[in-house]
């Protein structure tokens, strides 16, 4: 008889929503209590934060929308005003909504962002700044650019690093100051940093539990847990709920719980790219029945996987090593030649049987070369791989026999090579 | 002029063999740069010859077991000629992976299938205020030729590069003449044919192609068009880092519109700037990449609408519409689209907006577009 899979749901993640509803609130709520807003992408928001503002991230406000049921109306409301519908959706998310206040389009109030003093533009991925330029040029909002590119080559990291840290140092924060009116808050930043150190040392620990087999949480279970270690950074509230985490992981491990009831999973699974945060219930029914668990994946690992390498002490320098430090150089990642070894690191460390790479039809970022790379780890590791393509929250781009397909040609593909063994 | 004219199409009809040919008959290295910024004056200094990788005719085959379906043509079509072979003649290729993301594919992609004997990266700064981008931009430009140098063997001199830069902004100014001569004299070349003329400044030794122009300014001086004045002016506009289909612009030609001017890379926008002379040349040659306009969606602009400029060409013009042309799946022009279709309806200018594919483009779907698009401007 086929065993039926089904995941354990943990407790500790039941946590996540209202510290991640209190947030946006907050955000929302900042004008009226006459605090400044920005918004942000890249990881460029803890300067904002650093002087007090209340900040949005681009990819949390995503996620957030996602989960909450709102990217469907607010995408409806881009392409009505104007976009194009293969248009980055992160891109489409912001226009919509921005759009939906400025003419009073009626969307789920709980999306809706009071508009920016400043958008910090990280210029990460090369069209992430294209919404903040779009919304300069219809609202006139006020915009500091930085360029955080991609390394592709090891010997061009130093020559970006110090570009990096010059933007910051000499374009970001004195515009921080011109328009707070105050005075860089260094101590702030670091005391950020110190908070974040902390509760990414807990995650940290979580992180071990994917390594037991059969796993005691899934990749699913991490990523809606993320917000405290990237945009609810410097906010203490993520510390306890990584320890209560951490804590119900060893209490699983301790009493033999699996993630996937009844004996664990079958197929242990590499996730490569954005997580599907509008679809992630949809997801997990395409992997489960099959009794595969995504355990791990690239960008899920971006939000300060070393937080040993974390220095309150010099904050700007490890905000900038964060993303070129020498050691971590998670833009390095970016690059499909070096996710090539950063992948190959994490299949080997947690086990893994195959690759799935999500790849996003309206964004590229994570799918550089996909097609080189999973041939590459394929004969370099043994584990094959397959491309799924979707979106991050645009329903209209997800197709279900497509993806079904696919993962079944995986789940075959790793059931041949294992009883070739 | 026939003469010149056959000369240029049969370089741009078959770039593979004519580039083949020329490395053989000049017995240099051909440098492959894909569009849109490299500045290929460095390359030239460096004694080797920098041509503009295009987009091929042919559908995508191997290619598509190295890049998706949605990436854009010239994507796709570059990496499926690599991957086949037909662009071994290169010996060297440069890509700046910061102008779009879809750039990115090439490097792993390139190295781990088809790696030429030099093959080098430029990060070109978005133009954002400050000065920590100009200074970054010229430690690339630097390392750049720094590359160059040690791949050619031979040192890049200043001397050497003004020299270039010289031989380069004559190559920009003849084609200016040749934009203007079509200014006051539109008709006096179909528009596929200045496309070609463009095309073929990005094929051949900037030399070669100096002496073309020219031979064709002679012939254009001599002659004179007939001037139709139903015939309604448009131009077309667009962020393609290629070609678009010859018979896109026949069609709008045989549609009873005439083509003045275009703001279209492989058109005016790739001689709009001259390098000044004079001072370091790697410098000048930063300044130009800084210009501003005209505009290009890749390189991060602020302060300047792409729809206030484009208006301006217009009016210089006397045109009376603008025909947006959109590569399907290229993310720089599709997120200002709505910016540039918005400024077009408040300044009351007529614009339609064409999207164009690699393979499969509905030539009967897009006549019918544009033939409305010339009725309404009361045209045909």
């Amino acid at each position: 008889m086929d065993v039926q899979y089904k995941i354990n749901r943990l407790e500790a993640t039941n946590d996540i929503r209202p510290m991640v509803n209190r947030h946006w609130a907050e955000l929302r709520t900042a004008k009226e209590r006459g605090e400044k807003v920005g918004w942000a992408s890249g990881p460029s928001f803890m300067f904002p934060y650093a002087m007090g503002m209340k900040c949005h991230f681009m990819a949390g406000y995503a996620s957030y929308c996602g989960g909450i049921g709102a990217a469907n109306e607010v995408l409806k409301v881009a392409e009505m005003t104007g976009d194009l519908p293969e248009t980055c959706s992160y891109h489409r998310l912001h226009m919509g909504m921005a759009e939906a206040v400025r003419k009073g389009i009626s969307i789920m109030p709980e999306a809706i962002l009071p508009l920016p003093d400043l958008m910090v533009a990280g210029r990460y991925c090369t069209e992430q700044s294209h919404y903040a330029e779009g919304l300069y040029r219809r609202m006139g909002i006020r915009v500091v650019p930085v360029e955080l590119p991609f390394v592709f080559r090891k010997e061009d990291r130093l020559m970006i690093r110090d570009f990096v840290y010059r933007q910051f140092k000499e374009i970001v924060i004195p515009t921080l100051e011109e328009v707070c009116g105050k005075p860089f808050d260094y101590d702030r930043l670091s005391e950020i940093l110190s908070i974040l150190k902390k509760t990414a040392t807990i995650r940290n620990k979580c992180w071990e539990f994917f390594k037991t087999k059969p796993s005691t949480w899934t990749l699913w279970d991490y990523a809606v847990s993320m917000a405290p270690v990237i945009y609810m950074m410097g906010d203490p509230v993520g510390i306890p709920f990584y320890e209560k985490l951490l804590k119900e992981l060893q209490d699983r491990k301790e009493k033999g719980i699996p993630a996937m009831a009844p004996e664990g999973e079958k197929y242990r699974i590499y996730w490569d790219g954005w997580i599907p945060w509008a679809f992630l219930g949809k997801f997990m029914r395409k992997f489960t029945p099959n009794g595969a668990l995504c355990i791990v994946g690239r960008y899920p690992w971006e939000m300060f996987p070393h937080p040993e390498l974390l220095d309150p002490e010099h904050p700007v320098d490890s905000v900038v090593d964060y993303m070129y430090g020498e050691q971590a150089g998670l833009a390095g990642n970016m690059a499909p030649k070096h996710s090539i070894e950063f992948i190959g690191g994490l299949i080997e460390e947690y086990s893994i049987d195959g690759l799935v790479m999500f790849s996003s039809k309206s964004c590229r970022m994570w799918n550089l070369s996909y097609l080189d790379v999973i041939d590459t780890l394929d004969k370099r590791c043994g584990v094959p791989g397959v491309v799924i393509e979707g979106d991050m929250i645009d329903q209209d781009m997800v197709s279900d026999s497509q993806i079904e397909t696919r993962l079944q040609a995986l789940f075959e593909t790793i059931d041949g090579r294992r009883k070739r063994k | 002029m026939e003469k010149v004219l056959s000369k240029i199409t049969e370089v741009t009809s078959d770039p593979y063999a004519y580039v083949a040919e020329l490395k053989e008959r000049k017995g240099k290295k051909i440098i492959g740069c894909f569009p849109m910024h490299i500045p290929e004056e460095i390359i030239h200094a460096a004694d080797m010859i920098p041509v503009v990788i295009w987009r091929s005719n042919e559908s995508v085959t191997w290619g598509h077991a190295h890049v998706p379906p949605y990436d854009c043509g010239i994507t796709r079509s570059f990496v499926d000629d690599a991957v086949r072979g037909k662009l071994n003649f290169m010996d060297g290729m440069v890509f700046h992976v910061r102008q779009c993301l879809q750039v990115g594919e090439f490097p792993l992609i390139i190295e781990r299938n088809v790696k030429p004997a030099y093959m080098e990266i430029l990060y070109l700064p978005p133009i954002y205020q400050g000065d920590p981008i100009k200074s970054y931009l010229l430690k690339g430009l630097e390392s750049f030729k720094a590359s160059l140098e040690d791949f050619s063997g031979k040192k890049i001199s200043d001397d050497n590069l003004k020299k270039s830069i010289e031989i380069y902004n004559e190559n920009s100014s003849l084609l200016q003449k040749v934009y203007e001569i079509r200014r006051d004299r539109p008709g006096i070349l179909k528009a596929k044919e200045v496309m070609q003329i463009v095309w073929s400044s990005m094929l051949m030794p900037k030399e070669d192609h100096n002496e073309l122009l020219k031979e064709l300014l002679r012939e254009m001086e001599k002659k004179t068009v007939e001037t139709k004045k139903e015939r309604i002016k448009v131009i077309p506009v667009g962020c393609l880092c290629q070609t678009l289909q010859f018979d896109i612009l026949d069609m709008i030609e045989d549609l009873g519109m005439i083509i003045p001017d275009d703001d279209l890379y492989v058109g005016s926008r790739y001689f709009a700037n001259k390098v000044r002379l004079n001072g370091n040349p790697i410098e000048a040659l930063a300044d130009r990449y800084l210009i501003k306009t005209p505009l290009c969606p890749t390189k991060g602009v602020w302060d300047v609408h792409w729809g206030d400029e484009v208006i301006k060409k217009l009016r210089n013009n006397d045109a009376k519409g603008i025909i947006s042309i959109r590569v399907k799946y290229c993310p720089p022009h599709t997120c200002y689209y709505p910016d540039f279709k918005s400024k077009m309806i408040e300044e009351g200018v007529p614009e339609v907006m064409i999207d164009m594919e690699h393979e499969v483009i509905s030539l009967e779907g897009m006549k019918t577009r544009l033939q409305s698009f010339a009725e309404t401007m009361g045209g045909v």
